[in-house]
């Protein structure tokens, strides 16, 4: 009856063992080029994100990853934080450029966003995303609609899509939030 | 299938028109409405069919003489499951920003009917060089069906073909086509416009 | 509470927001070709309901304890050295949609005849259908793919996902069943009839589904608690709709 079902079976068996060692083989080839692509979107932005940055680190603090921004010379100019949440279509993935102390946002990019074409997906425009640079951090900041920004913190929201405007602008303070209570950790 | 079926040159003509996988076999549907939006990922989608549609019949070919009846379905669904992880690992070393933009809908290929399809209906009966022909055409079939609809909405969606501006920047974006919505339009309205042509084509056939 | 209000808002996002028909194209072979009639239309949202939960509850048991990076049997065989086998997801998943699929026509041909009656024929025809491989993915998305253990997918999260997602899929067919059944006695332009007035329908039904859009972020600020740094202004707006929220536990 065993020899059945090995005689029934053997060419599954090969197959799979066959089919097995390429996908390990294909594994092993590649995997590091796709780790570094997964890094590579982040760490081409950091030098646009941190004034007189050139390269970024991994790092952990207070249990949230960040990277540090570096300049030419190996000094920490500044840091980058990984931020995501729900958008309006989809989840919206972003990264906040942070000065050295924390004290002020510097930059703001959209990793991935699936927001309405036309409408929520201006929050890529450089237009949209530079109201952000020179931010306070210390205070969260508002979304105000219709009229000019008075105040520092205020950031004017996308015309026709105030809920994608409304989405990063809380996903930038709930992130600085955490980022600037582990660095004062 | 007998020995005096079609030639592999008839095969392979047939899968490009006459027996278009989406518009006259309705398979593979899935991937055919979720990455029309732009040509760029439907042209990548379109290309990780093919790989995978002709290794597996490559492969299910060459053991054809093995199979067991009630064990073929598991050795194909082995055989395309194992293609499509190394279509989508390729695709993710190589072209990294469409994987992100593909997502899930990479994977997704190996419920794609079209290629179990072809293993049982052509490959497991046939030599090497027939499926591979087969597997060309309806790959090619199914790469010009991806495009028709692609191009349709990529050009009333956002005015532009393979991210080239070809309609005037006065042209106001229909935005629906790039969304779900368009996507079952297009295709609905494109499958009228084949059954169409194709009618008007067997009448003209009978008249000559 | 805030785990609850997540399972509501995967619920709905899965059922209504996110409608796997009609915002990520999945399963549409079952959703043009077994929705001619209303009661085959339920039978087949049944069975895809059922086989889409028991598959996803387990692919996420191998996904947690055997595949991801650093998961539990992985490490204690390799004597605690983490080993990514994500690699090979897509192969266990098929397979175990495969399995679970002759597993469930089995258990219920035995137990339950009548239930066997009216959905067991389109059991085999669900092994294919996208919907449930694509659920499997989404959940294995939210366990291997994080780095961060707190956000990781519990089975929770995955079932209700699962479970939700079915339901849609049943709203969905049930709803185009029904208006093709009224379809038939329209005159339908002889070209578009079958699966091309199919599409369209389902345009436009996609067209009214996608009004819901931004409904989950919305109910996600008013079930969860704003954090605490958050402007005063909006912790009005969030205060207000309160009542409710006390509601839903």
């Amino acid at each position: 009856m065993k020899n059945n079902y090995i005689g029934q079976a053997w060419l599954v068996l090969v197959l799979a063992i066959v089919f097995g060692s390429a996908l390990a083989g294909v594994q092993t080839t590649l995997q590091g080029r796709i780790n570094e692509n997964k890094l590579k979107d982040t760490m081409t932005q950091i030098p646009n994100l941190v004034p007189d940055a050139e390269t970024g680190v991994q790092d952990v603090i207070g249990g949230v990853t960040v990277f540090k921004a570096m300049d030419k010379g190996n000094q920490q100019v500044g840091w980058v934080i990984q931020a995501s949440g729900q958008g309006f279509a989809d989840v919206i993935e972003l990264l906040v450029g942070m000065s050295l102390d924390g004290a002020t946002i510097t930059g703001l990019y959209v990793l991935d966003q699936k927001e309405t074409p036309g409408l929520g997906n201006k929050i890529v425009d450089d237009d949209w995303r530079d109201q952000f640079n020179g931010q306070p951090a210390g205070a969260p900041l508002t979304v105000v609609k219709n009229k000019v920004t008075e105040k520092n913190d205020e950031i004017q929201a996308v015309t026709g899509a105030t809920i994608s405007s409304d989405s990063v602008v809380a996903i930038v303070n709930k992130a600085v939030g955490q980022f600037r209570a582990a660095l004062n950790k | 299938m007998t020995n005096d079926g079609p030639t592999p040159l008839e095969r392979f003509i047939r899968g490009i028109l006459p027996e278009n996988p989406v518009y006259r076999q309705l398979l593979g549907m899935c991937p055919t409405l979720a990455v029309t939006n732009s040509m760029r990922a439907a042209m990548t989608m379109a290309g990780a069919v093919a790989f995978v549609l002709i290794c597996a019949n490559i492969v299910t070919s060459l053991i054809r003489g093995l199979l067991k009846p009630h064990l073929r379905i598991l050795v194909f669904t082995l055989t395309i499951a194992t293609f499509v992880t190394i279509a989508d690992r390729l695709i993710a070393a190589f072209m990294y920003d469409m994987s992100k933009q593909l997502g899930p809908y990479i994977p997704l290929i190996i419920v794609n009917c079209i290629i179990i399809c072809r293993c049982e209906v052509c490959a497991s009966k046939q030599s090497v060089f027939t499926a591979t022909s087969d597997a060309l055409g309806q790959a090619l079939g199914n790469m010009l069906a991806l495009a028709s609809i692609a191009t349709v909405r990529e050009i009333l969606g956002t005015g532009m073909w393979f991210g080239w501006r070809v309609l005037p920047a006065a042209w106001p974006d229909w935005v629906v086509m790039v969304l779900p919505p368009g996507a079952f339009l297009t295709l609905g309205l494109l499958l009228g416009c084949a059954n169409w042509i194709s009618v008007k084509w067997a009448q003209h056939g009978r008249k000559a | 509470m805030d785990y609850i209000a997540n399972l509501i808002v995967i619920a709905l996002s899965a059922a209504i927001i996110n409608n796997y028909v009609l915002h990520y194209f999945v399963g549409i072979c079952p959703f043009i070709g077994v929705s001619r009639r209303v009661d085959m239309a339920f039978g087949m949202g049944c069975a895809v309901t059922f086989v889409i939960t028991i598959a996803s509850l387990l692919s996420w048991t191998l996904t947690y304890f055997v595949l991801r990076q650093g998961a539990p049997l992985t490490m204690w065989l390799t004597g605690g050295k983490p080993i990514d086998l994500s690699v090979l997801n897509y192969i266990v998943y098929i397979f175990v949609i495969a399995s679970s699929v002759q597993f469930v026509e089995m258990y219920v041909r035995k137990f339950f005849p009548p239930l066997y009656k009216a959905f067991g024929v389109y059991l085999p025809l669900i092994t294919t259908n996208c919907a449930i491989l694509f659920a499997c993915l989404k959940i294995s998305s939210h366990v291997s793919g994080v780095e961060n253990p707190a956000q990781m997918w519990g089975v929770g999260q995955a079932l209700t996902l699962s479970f939700f997602a079915g339901l849609g899929f049943t709203l969905a067919i049930v709803i185009m069943a029904g208006i093709r059944e009224e379809l038939d006695h329209c005159d339908v332009p002889k070209s578009l009839r079958g699966a091309g007035i199919t599409l369209i329908v389902a345009g436009i039904m996609a067209l009214a589904f996608m009004g819901f859009t931004g409904v989950d972020r919305g109910l996600e600020n008013v079930l969860k608690k704003q954090p605490v740094e958050d402007t005063a202004d909006k912790q009005a707006a969030t205060t207000a709709p309160a009542p409710q929220d006390g509601q839903s536990k």
